[in-house]
């Protein structure tokens, strides 16, 4: 990693936005399973965007069939979880279009998910989309980079080994 | 090993909060849990492998515990799953 890298240590491997909207801490989930952190360490985008993008290079470990939340693990390791909506695998896939497949290689900036914000919202669901790294504890350093507006692709999470 | 079998009873069957519980339930044990559902076996430790499972209500999963502590992991992930799944 060149002198910059003994100079600073390890790089942190970064997670982007996978939706446009505001990044707030975890803790503001209202759902227990995501504010309490039993899937692991994360943050939450309150979105003002419909589409949801790859955070980082990486391979989608599950598309739910629903369409509500996708899995995956980066090209780095880390196992993200992005779930659209709380309560939303109750709506068994309406509202939402799965844009990719179990095993395929993605791209940051990728479209994997486009999904009907106004409609979900009407029906009153909470949008907020938790991303969270279900293997946190793998890591030494988590930081977050929340309490901003984001566009996709934003640095939202840093990790160190 | 011990072992036993469990039909998924929630209706939503094992999505994000039962799986989270369950790693986390399995986590605690010091022994190796495998869960089997349709032939898949994974690590009950780790949520993203019991999330691939997409196991449904009425399926039924095998939770197999190997290690010193296995008996105790066994009946402990038993109480478990019949409280939460």
């Amino acid at each position: 990693m060149g002198i910059f890298g003994k100079m600073f240590g390890k790089p942190e491997l970064e997670i982007g936005a996978p939706v446009a909207g505001e990044a707030v801490a975890i803790q503001e989930v209202s759902d227990p399973t995501f504010g309490e952190e039993i899937m692991g360490k994360g943050i939450a985008i309150r979105p003002t965007g419909n589409q949801v993008f790859a955070p980082c290079d990486c391979t989608v470990d599950l598309a739910f069939d629903t369409g509500h939340a996708v899995s995956l693990v980066a090209d780095f390791g880390a196992e993200i979880l992005i779930h659209v909506g709380l309560e939303t695998v109750s709506l068994k896939g309406e509202h939402f279009s799965v844009k990719v497949k179990n095993g395929d290689k993605v791209k940051k900036g990728d479209l994997l998910i486009e999904f009907d914000r106004e409609a979900i919202a009407a029906k009153g669901f909470d949008t907020i989309t938790p991303v969270v790294i279900c293997n946190s504890s793998d890591y030494t350093t988590f930081n977050t980079y929340v309490g901003q507006a984001v566009n996709p692709g934003d640095k939202v999470i840093g990790l160190k080994k | 090993m011990q072992q036993f079998t469990y039909t998924i009873q929630d209706p939503m069957g094992l999505h994000a909060r039962p799986a989270g519980l369950l790693a986390k339930a399995a986590a605690a044990c010091a022994c190796d849990v495998k869960l089997t559902v349709n032939g898949t076996t994974v690590d009950a430790k780790r949520i993203m492998g019991i999330m691939r499972l997409a196991a449904k209500q009425g399926m039924e999963m095998t939770i197999a515990c190997e290690g010193a502590d296995e008996e105790k992991a066994a009946a402990d992930l038993q109480a478990f799953v019949a409280a939460n799944l």
